[in-house]
């Protein structure tokens, strides 16, 4: 039986470990420990391994979430984590001191991944730090010739979640129904 | 306190973020109780600027290379050593700001803009700003606008029809009807928004659309209209047609700070987009803009912000597929298969935004657009249709 999954990635503090607390039907099971590198600035505890929810379907198809670890020394498990994946969900966090040169990395790691299948994209902490704007990130995106969603999402909030989610699949396939 | 008989200082503020520029105008208008107010460059009489932004710096460089100017305050959390400022140290307190403006208030009156003065600390505790003011105040403003910050709304076909109310006259069935569906947005409430929005950005000035019902104010800086009314008040608004007599009763005018309640209600703050989005849905009822041609394809420049926008029915589809190419509005409801009514209405919406507009390359007219090309595998085709229906029935 094939293994459907969506992929949720972005840098430390994004909130990908939230997001799929928002839309999985388990608690998701973290892998979280204590940071004790940089990364502490920004959070008490990080992903170290990755984050992983379910959607359950009906008729027992389960739809796995995973997140990766934010961290770029773990980025060799970016290309096994991805293999069978529907499309990739990017986080970012509009707090952060250079959220632009996030992006780019994250789309250029991802860049086979991307064109194989598509990216949502997510920008949280907007109630923080309302600049950039979604217009800015648009602008950037079209420099890098990208033309994904960006929405403003708030991960604790499973609709902003659902909805990012929802415009990655449409942009896979516009002429889905939701009642198939 | 400020003699009600003293005009507010008039600051022009420099070097700041949006959030910053901000909670600078709520800390005039609310703590110092309207002994300044911010205004525009060409109307100041007191710079300020934040030197503890990367962009301060050199706005006060140019303030002072400046052979006439309006005396300058500094705010920072390290002292400053220049003569001819008046400092503020960061964190601010209420009546150390007061002090230094009333400082300033007395050079302009000497009208000793131009000169040199002394620095001149003013070191007091009294009447600090707490932790928690400033949070409030500062930190915390934004997280306080919640109307700005909610979800948003994803309607389906059903609940549609009743929350935004359709035009009757028209029979969307009826495809010759259809070329008639169109409204002028200029005609209604949104078409005065959008120009007024436009004027505000393009002055960078923060302005008041005045009409016989509640006025609008326009944040340019931070993207933002405060309005006093309800979702249910503005719909109504919003679907009446401003006859000649009522549109010449809608005038533009900078913000009084004296009558502005906006400090007191944080919750009717909208982001600029999020409100035209939904002021043209709740006027196009249905409709397309006049200024669209049915017959011709449109593009869509980006996604919209959906999740601080009011969703109609399959605005996520047609974007998906307009990403993809542009297409004409029958065109659309042809290729999804979906109402002429709920395609019209989102393009109103984008179109008011301006992520819309007419595809002018002649090749976009040349031929039919492509059957929908899926990027998913055929067997997922079904399975993501079924990720689809567990979202949007667990909301």
């Amino acid at each position: 039986m094939s293994q459907y999954k969506i992929i949720f990635t972005g840098p430390v503090g994004a909130g990908k470990t939230t997001a799929i607390e928002s839309i999985s039907d388990i608690p998701p099971i973290k892998t979280d420990a204590v940071a004790t590198d940089m990364t502490k600035a920004r959070k008490a505890a990080t992903t170290v391994a990755m984050d992983y929810g379910i959607m359950n379907l009906a008729g027992g198809e389960k739809i796995h979430l995973y997140g990766t670890p934010g961290q770029e020394r773990f980025d060799f498990m970016w290309d096994i984590l991805t293999i069978g994946g529907i499309g990739l969900i990017l986080l970012l966090d509009n707090n952060r001191a250079d959220p632009f040169q996030d992006m780019k990395f994250f789309l250029e790691s991802f860049s086979k991944f991307i064109a194989d299948t598509s990216v949502a994209i997510g920008v949280t902490q907007m109630d923080l730090s309302n600049k950039p704007t979604i217009a800015d990130y648009h602008s950037q995106l079209q420099g890098l010739g990208f033309k994904p969603a960006v929405f403003a999402v708030d991960a604790r909030v499973k609709n902003d979640v659902s909805l990012l989610v929802q415009a990655l699949l449409y942009s896979l396939d516009p002429g889905l129904k939701d009642h198939e | 306190m400020k003699d009600k008989q003293t005009k507010p200082l008039q600051a022009v503020l420099h070097g700041m973020d949006g959030r910053t520029y901000k909670t600078m105008v709520m800390y005039f208008q609310g703590p110092c109780k309207g002994e300044a107010v911010v205004v525009e460059e060409v109307d100041g009489e007191v710079d300020i600027v934040d030197l503890d932004f990367p962009s301060g710096k050199s706005a006060l460089d140019k303030i002072r290379s400046q052979k006439m100017r309006r005396p300058v305050i500094v705010l920072s959390r390290e002292e400053v050593s220049f003569k001819d400022v008046l400092y503020v140290e960061k964190p601010i307190h209420l009546a150390t700001i007061l002090s230094v403006l009333a400082q300033a208030r007395t050079l302009i009156q000497q009208q000793g803009w131009s000169k040199s003065f002394d620095i001149l600390p003013v070191k007091t505790t009294e009447n600090p700003v707490s932790v928690a003011e400033k949070k409030a105040l500062g930190d915390g403003v934004e997280i306080k606008k919640t109307a700005k910050h909610k979800t948003a709304m994803q309607m389906d076909e059903g609940s549609f029809s009743a929350f935004i109310g359709m035009i009757t006259e028209i029979d969307f069935n009826d495809k010759d009807q259809l070329d008639k569906a169109f409204y002028s947005p200029k005609n209604y409430f949104q078409g005065y928004v959008t120009a007024a929005v436009k004027v505000s950005k393009e002055k960078n000035r923060m302005l008041q659309l005045n009409s016989n019902w509640k006025p609008l104010l326009i944040f340019p800086h931070s993207h933002e209209v405060w309005l006093d009314a309800d979702d249910k008040q503005l719909r109504a608004f919003a679907s009446l047609e401003m006859n000649k007599a009522t549109g010449a009763k809608l005038t533009i005018t900078a913000i009084d700070p004296a009558t502005s309640a906006v400090r007191e209600k944080m919750d009717k703050f909208y982001d600029i987009d999020a409100f035209v989005w939904k002021l043209a849905i709740w006027t196009s009822k249905g409709r397309y803009p006049q200024a669209l041609d049915i017959h011709r394809p449109v593009f869509i420049k980006h996604w919209p912000n959906f999740t601080r926008s009011l969703i109609t029915p399959h605005a996520l589809q047609i974007t998906a597929l307009l990403m993809r190419g542009p297409r004409s509005m029958l065109n659309i409801v042809e290729t999804l298969n979906i109402k002429p009514q709920y395609v019209f209405v989102f393009i109103s919406a984008a179109y008011a935004l301006g992520l819309v507009g007419q595809a002018e390359r002649k090749s976009d007219e040349l031929f039919e657009p492509p059957p929908i090309k899926t990027i998913a595998k055929k067997e997922s085709k079904g399975l993501l249709s079924r990720i689809l229906g567990k979202l949007r029935s667990s909301k």
